[in-house]
């Protein structure tokens, strides 16, 4: 019957000729079905969605005001709009972003007619004063120095730590042609577009508005993930390492207004990127083992959320737990942090800025080596400077937690800035591939590669030809570039696909996201994103030496010690000796007992605790949004009057017909 | 358009059928049946059609000639099959006469044949209007409207609704008319009923012409008034006609 229906429908359409076209892009298809029709009259428009989080004391970013969904007619919003005629959906420009938002927290006479936002991005980005909704110093509680007001992030507005009663959405580029088509239709009072907004948190159906009630009731979850650390070569893990640690890190997880859109190309993936290539270089060379030192390298997630993943790790070295077997704090003598290092290209070649933190005696060292490197690096020139005094201290960076948590640890990051970011878009949706350079990554790499190495060395004798030897592989570093900051191809690149099948093969986001699985410490968690996935298989292959007759597997090893790379691949994976572990990241004031997270207090003796604002994503049902036409109410009422009209009408038409007739037809 | 706008749509497709319903049809349980079979049987004219044109659509064109093509056809075929419809009518006469022969009771009247194809003629523009308009208006009670390129001035559900109406106003008196051409054989009535409904069909190709929904649905409008008119007048005349027989009995 439903098929019928279809060839009727067709039929009708032709019968009465007046073909319906769908509205799509303008072109010209006929729509053949009801289906057919709902589908061109409520637009879904791709985009990503601004959401909930909580912290101790509140909650930030945005969420329906209720339980239902929002409607409210499409609005530009024009320079010089003192207030809204009523609630209506504000459409801005990328530009207008963050006086909008600045605007909406202090008028509230503004922002009461405020139903909701959606963002258009401009095609070409003119913001040539930069964007960050990140604050001018971000996370500056945790810093080991008391001048918290010193900005590093020039831009910075604190836009993404305010609290917005409406949804907000950013448009995908691929729903801008949509978008202008109907935004650009007649301006006439009706009908009306209206876009509906489903962002229906659950911590504000519920009423739970901080991290601790929110946990508890179980409407929403921590945020977390997987940080990695691999040693180089492996250590043998019976026995704790004897040799002093020379410890390199890079954070991987970047934030933005919204979640889905954290690509963090120069902060901090171009650090990444360096440091894996820099591993790469490093495990070319031949006598490592014979170094005086061990190298160990960690990537570390939810750093932008309280250095989650720092202070985690500090904490099971502390508990000697199982995710960190091999080694001990006491032994990390060096911390080399990568940085942001994507944009140093400048006059006649790069420049890096080695910012020092901690011990003097120490970073005295690592200077020493990156000076070391890049003279050996000569005709590369690839130049590194001490930071400035006048800065207060290092930047915002992992190395902060390490300071806080011992203060006789010493480290240095490295960075392509000097007193402030370069990084004009620190932290928004913006910081994508083009805004770093390849060139760059690729020699910050070549440089920390041999400063480690020297590092390393200790206080032996240099071998200098080992040491020009390490060369980096600047198509590496490319393909890094391609497969985690890009689109195109993003995960599914071949570099990733050699070791795992993300589930999202899309655009790569480095929001760190909410912990789901219980932290029982053990090395096979359940749900690892795809990134830390990768980082874990890269790291092991790279800091492998491979068993002879490698054996194939999908899960264990046979040899202790051993672990399987590429396992989620569809030929299987295989084993190889490697130390690479997965470390859970969350907030060191959370415990997991009885399938509820628990909030504990802060611990007196770690002074990062007490700052921590344990932040927490709300639980949501379903995140839509869709565009629509409306009638205005009164036409409504005038189509249901015509109707009435036309019955009664018709019906009194009939009553006189039949009085007529009868008086015709006398009948006995 | 919300629920409002939705019920209005359909009152204003089915307002006529209804009041037809409730003050002539619904009072006598046969014309009820002959409602519904006539509904049944012009259904499946429409199904018929439809599986016969089913190899040639999506009709991808923006001209206009294919298009006629199918109304040609269809209404073609429609009338062709409404003779027999009318054959089929009067067998059904022929047999309830025999009956109320048998049972001693009087036979059918004149108003009572009328009314039969009244029904008849309803039968075949409900069936019309419940295809052609009601199978699309279940998204018309959701929150969105929709408006078609080719007439961005008119809602589509309303110019459905529109085309909707007229069509049933024209199905319904043409099957009177029709039947009391074939009855009494007079050729003007019976090429009126073909004609009539071949020229309100080419009227609805004028809504593929931008902005022609404005010229199109208006003249259908005409196109019912004018069957409407020409069957009140040829049901006038024949009841005083009749009468008039009658009474010089």
């Amino acid at each position: 019957m439903a098929r019928v229906r279809v060839f009727l429908a067709v039929l009708f359409l032709l019968f009465t000729s007046s073909p319906v076209h769908g509205a799509d892009n303008g072109s010209d298809s006929v729509l053949e079905s009801v289906p057919d029709l709902e589908k061109a009259m409520y637009l879904n428009l791709k985009s990503y969605p601004c959401v909930r989080l909580l912290n101790l004391s509140g909650e930030i970013g945005c969420s329906n005001p209720g339980n239902d969904k929002i409607s409210a007619p499409i609005v530009r919003l024009k320079s010089g709009t003192i207030r809204l005629a009523r609630p209506s959906t504000v459409l801005l420009q990328e530009e207008q972003m963050r006086d909008f938002f600045l605007r909406v927290s202090g008028d509230l006479e503004f922002s009461k007619n405020v139903a909701g936002v959606l963002v258009e991005p401009s095609e070409t980005v003119n913001m040539s004063s930069g964007f960050s909704p990140a604050d001018k110093f971000p996370q500056s509680a945790f810093a080991p120095y008391s001048n918290t007001s010193y900005e590093w992030n020039l831009p910075g507005s604190g836009i993404m730590w305010n609290k917005y009663d409406f949804p907000v959405f950013l448009l995908a580029e691929e729903s801008i042609s949509t978008l202008k088509e109907i935004v650009g239709e007649r301006n006439e009072a009706s009908p009306e577009n209206v876009a509906e907004f489903d962002l229906v948190m659950q911590t504000t159906k519920l009423g739970t508005h901080d991290s601790e009630t929110c946990l508890k009731e179980q409407t929403c979850l921590p945020l977390g993930g997987y940080s990695v650390w691999s040693s180089l070569p492996p250590i043998n893990i019976s026995s704790t390492v004897t040799k002093p640690i020379v410890f390199a890190v890079a954070s991987f997880d970047s934030a933005s207004f919204f979640r889905d859109r954290s690509l963090g190309a120069d902060s901090p993936i171009s650090g990444l990127i360096a440091l894996l290539t820099a591993v790469d270089a490093l495990s070319h060379v031949n006598h490592l083992k014979n170094l005086k030192k061990q190298l160990v390298f960690a990537v570390l997630t939810g750093e932008a959320w309280g250095y989650l993943g720092s202070r985690q790790f500090l904490q099971e070295l502390d508990l000697g737990s199982d995710s960190i077997r091999g080694l001990s704090s006491s032994m990390i003598e060096q911390i080399v942090e990568i940085g942001s290092v994507g944009q140093s290209l400048g006059k006649g070649g790069t420049l890096f800025y080695a910012h020092a933190g901690g011990e003097s005696s120490g970073t005295k060292v690592i200077l020493k080596a990156l000076e070391d490197a890049s003279e050996s690096l000569g005709s590369d020139n690839v130049k590194v400077k001490k930071a400035s005094s006048m800065n207060p201290g290092i930047p915002p960076s992992s190395l902060m937690a390490f300071l806080r948590k011992n203060t006789s640890a010493s480290g240095i990051v490295l960075g392509d800035f000097d007193s402030a970011f370069s990084n004009k878009f620190y932290h928004s949706h913006l910081d994508n591939a083009s805004n770093i350079k390849t060139s760059s990554v690729a020699a910050a790499a070549a440089l920390v590669a041999r400063a480690l190495y020297i590092i390393a060395n200790g206080d032996a004798t240099l071998d200098l030809m080992a040491l020009n030897d390490i060369k980096v592989n600047v198509s590496l570093v490319e393909e890094l570039v391609g497969c985690l900051v890009t689109c195109e191809p993003g995960l599914s690149c071949e570099l990733v696909g050699r070791y795992i099948s993300p589930s999202n093969a899309d655009c790569p986001s480095h929001y760190v996201g909410v912990f789901q699985d219980t932290p029982s410490a053990s090395q096979k968690p359940s749900y690892v994103d795809d990134t830390s996935r990768f980082l874990w298989n890269f790291l092991a292959d790279m800091t492998s030496a491979t068993r002879d007759g490698t054996d194939s597997c999908t899960g264990d090893c046979s040899n202790v010690g051993d672990v399987c790379i590429g396992s989620e691949t569809e030929g299987g994976g295989k084993c190889v000796i490697s130390t690479t572990r997965y470390v859970p990241a969350y907030s060191t004031r959370l415990k997991y007992e009885n399938n509820i997270w628990h909030v504990l207090p802060a611990n007196p003796s770690d002074p990062m605790e007490s700052v921590d604002p344990v932040w927490t994503e709300s639980y949501w049902n379903t995140i839509g949004l869709r565009v629509y036409k409306v009638e205005s109410p009164l036409y409504d009422r005038l189509v249901l009057a015509g109707g009435v009209f036309v019955t009664f009408a018709s019906y009194l038409a009939v009553v006189i017909a039949r009085t007529q007739l009868a008086k015709v037809v006398k009948r006995d | 358009m919300t629920v409002a706008a939705g019920v209005g749509y359909v009152l204003i497709a089915l307002g006529p059928a209804l009041s037809l319903l409730a003050s002539v049809i619904a009072k006598k349980p046969f014309l009820i049946l002959t409602l519904l079979s006539s509904t049944l049987f012009w259904l499946i004219s429409l199904i018929i059609l439809a599986g016969a044109w089913r190899a040639f659509l999506p009709v991808k064109s923006t001209e206009l000639w294919p298009y006629s093509i199918l109304i040609l056809t269809s209404v073609g075929f429609q009338e062709g099959i409404r003779i027999g419809f009318w054959r089929l009518f009067k067998k059904m006469e022929d047999m309830l006469n025999a009956f109320a022969d048998r049972v001693s009771k009087p036979r059918l009247f004149l108003t009572d044949k009328m009314l039969l194809a009244l029904a008849g003629g309803l039968g075949h523009g409900l069936a019309h209007a419940v295809f052609f308009c009601l199978s699309l208006l279940t998204p018309a009670f959701g929150p969105a409207t929709f408006y078609v390129d080719k007439c961005p001035s008119i809602p589509f559900f309303l110019i459905s609704a529109i085309i909707a109406l007229g069509f049933v106003i024209i199905h319904t008196f043409s099957m009177v008319i029709a039947f009391n051409g074939y009855t009494e054989g007079k050729r003007k009535d019976q090429i009126f009923v073909p004609f009539a409904h071949l020229i309100a069909a080419l009227i609805t190709l004028i809504n593929l012409v931008p902005g022609g929904c404005n010229i199109g649905l208006p003249l259908l409008c005409i196109m019912a008034g004018t069957t409407l008119y020409y069957s009140w007048q040829l049901v006038w005349r024949r009841l005083t006609e009749h009468q008039t027989t009658r009474s010089s009995d």
